[in-house]
């Protein structure tokens, strides 16, 4: 399609010299150009997660013309694909069933400033779950089943209120949405990777985008470019994935950590926002899981497994046989023991936790554990001992010892609550554990209407706006679980109301 | 083109030891696969529109082979019945044929950043 031509002033060139250096055909700083659009929409939504669907449905819904989802990868859905289905609503109608009456938004928001330490964005997540039943509306209009019966209380929160998708995993929302997108007339494209935006002063009016692109090879596809007539969203996620930029921000982060992210958390988009005078906040603070295995990839089934394994199993350093944390402590306090245990080239020697098989030999949490090679199950301690490499003596040694303090229901080591904990006779289930790093609580700043701020002048860029993952300083120092899915839908509707008032005021 | 897809897949079935779908020199260094071997006597362009050094897209895989949604899968050969790739709970219909499949080289499906078990190299 041949695009309409437009006379523009680029901004592009200064701010991102190392950037460009890197990208083939980043446009270069010229005083004029002419850019022959190729396409337009009036709405440009980068990225297919929870966020960017929510968004794209809604700025539809809103009346706000043609919409257009671009996401670099070759799936929809982001990491919002593979994560839990956790979603936390306050007074959902499952909760209320189930006669828990006294929840509300604010009590929501309470827990939040707990976890948040002070660095929370409050107005923020007041607005977010005062609307969380906009989100769950969402879900239920788009065809989004949840487990009957089942809401939780989950850690940090003081009321059950954290309800799951049928399957377990985001996917049964980002599929809905998407399907409900097409249905509506969202146009969503796959391989478009944003190489970069087109400013006018500014004003956000187009972006660059390598079509075709295949991950990771910046040398794939051919650059097009698409104007946006009034917006462009961003809501490309986190950068969990980007080693390079989580080493720059958080050198606390050992390379060897996994990442519980889908491959695409790279954050390039964020990136390319700042080099045009967005305001990055929080950069630094990036969550990290204690609870992840080596062996598996993604969040997988090793936070489950080990909710028995903290409780009625034991972790042994394979170094040498020994316990080596209080295993019910906090994630911080358990990452930090976790990462002390290295071989002597600093190579992880990922520690062991195990438990009796016998008394979960039917629970899902173990039947699939077992089932896709991430646990074992290992009849002896001597054979434990042999398959990860453990001095044998020293291991039944400790395990003698623990279950000892199992008896006494006192753990003199760590000072560890014994009273879930059980005597370990095996057969046992055996797991390796690492930390895995999940979440970026940093990102771009934006307003309440996500409108992005720039650093510069503290007021927000015309037509850019952002969401989700991809913005910063709302959750403060940690997120708690179930939270970011309910942000990142609401935070779609809210996106396309602004969108809708801004060009209303606009015009 | 769907009948052609039939007969190639028919003739293939009595001619022995080369399964569908495995790679084999197809020009030079290319390679393919066998199943596809008819479509390289016509060139590259039958999937790379425009030229050969240009990516392919779904385009090119479904104008044989149907959609995802059309696509069976041997179920009996599932690690588990949820683990059907053309209707996956992740991604259903919004997965592109490129997130598993590879025409010149083996690829690991997508499924298998995460579920390390269930898949092979196709």
């Amino acid at each position: 399609m041949q695009g309409r031509r437009n006379f523009l002033k680029l901004s592009a060139g200064a701010a991102v010299g190392s950037l460009a250096a890197t990208l083939p055909g980043t446009v270069q700083a010229k005083t004029c150009n002419e850019i022959n659009w190729d396409e337009n929409a009036d709405v440009i939504v980068i990225g297919s997660g929870f966020a960017g669907l929510s968004a794209a449905v809604n700025a539809k819904r809103q009346g706000l013309g043609s919409v257009l989802v671009l996401e670099k990868m070759q799936v929809i859905g982001g990491n919002s694909a593979i994560n839990g289905g956790w979603l936390a609503i306050p007074k959902n109608p499952i909760q209320l069933a189930q006669g828990v009456n006294d929840d509300s938004p604010e009590e929501l928001v309470k827990d939040q400033i707990i976890s948040g330490r002070g660095m929370q964005n409050e107005p923020a997540l007041r607005q977010i779950a005062e609307r969380s039943l906009d989100a769950y509306d969402l879900c239920i209009d788009t065809g989004v089943k949840f487990r009957k019966g089942f809401n939780i209380q989950v850690g940090g929160h003081n009321k059950a209120r954290a309800i799951r998708t049928q399957h377990g995993t985001g996917g049964d929302i980002t599929t809905k949405l998407y399907e409900t997108g097409v249905k509506e007339g969202v146009d969503h494209r796959l391989q478009h990777y944003v190489e970069d935006f087109i400013m006018d002063g500014q004003k956000i009016v187009g972006v660059k985008v390598r079509k075709n692109y295949r991950f990771p090879d910046l040398t794939t596809g051919s650059s097009i470019f698409i104007k946006a007539n009034k917006a462009v969203i961003l809501a490309n996620g986190g950068f969990a994935r980007n080693m390079a930029l989580r080493e720059a921000v958080d050198p606390s982060l050992d390379p060897t950590l996994d990442c519980t992210n889908a491959l695409g958390a790279t954050g390039e988009v964020t990136l390319t926002a700042m080099a045009y005078g967005a305001l990055p906040v929080h950069m630094n603070l990036i969550q990290t899981g204690h609870w992840g295995s080596p062996d598996e990839g993604g969040f997988g089934w090793s936070n489950a497994l080990l909710s028995i394994g903290w409780h009625q199993g034991v972790a042994i350093s394979v170094l040498n046989g020994k316990r080596f944390m209080d295993e019910r402590a906090d994630r911080k306090t358990c990452s930090e023991a976790i990462m002390k245990n290295r071989n002597p080239d600093g190579s992880p020697a990922y520690p062991v936790v195990f438990f009796n098989y016998n008394n979960y030999a039917k629970d899902d949490r173990v039947v699939r554990a077992l089932r896709d090679e991430m646990a074992w199950k290992v009849d002896s301690l001597d054979e434990i001992a042999a398959k990860f490499d453990i001095p044998a003596a020293e291991l039944k040694r400790s395990i003698t010892e623990y279950n000892k303090h199992v008896k006494d229901r006192k753990d003199p080591l760590f000072n560890r609550k014994m009273d879930t904990a059980e005597e370990l006779t095996g057969p046992f289930v055996v797991s390796r554990i690492w930390p895995k790093v999940h979440y970026c609580m940093g990102g771009l700043k934006t307003d309440l209407g996500a409108r992005v701020i720039d650093a510069r002048s503290m007021a927000p860029i015309k037509n850019l706006y952002a969401i989700g993952e991809a913005t910063g300083g709302i959750h403060g120092e940690a997120r708690l679980s179930s939270t970011s899915c309910l942000e990142c839908l609401v935070m779609g509707i809210v996106v396309s109301e602004t969108i809708k008032a801004d060009a209303q005021g606009a015009a | 083109m769907n009948k052609l897809l039939l007969s190639v897949l028919l003739s293939l079935s009595v001619s022995g030891s080369v399964m569908a779908g495995d790679l084999i020199k197809m020009k030079g260094k290319t390679e393919g696969r066998v199943n596809h071997e008819f479509i390289y006597q016509d060139g590259c362009q039958t999937c790379h529109q425009g030229s050969g050094k240009k990516n392919t897209t779904d385009a090119a895989c479904v104008e044989c082979h149907g959609d995802i949604n059309s696509i069976p899968v041997d179920e009996s050969k599932l690690a588990i019945p949820e683990a059907h790739p053309h209707k996956s709970l992740h991604y259903n219909q919004g997965a592109s044929c490129l997130a598993c499949h590879a025409e010149h080289e083996k690829k690991a499906p997508v499924c298998t950043e995460c579920h390390r078990t269930w898949f092979e190299e196709m």
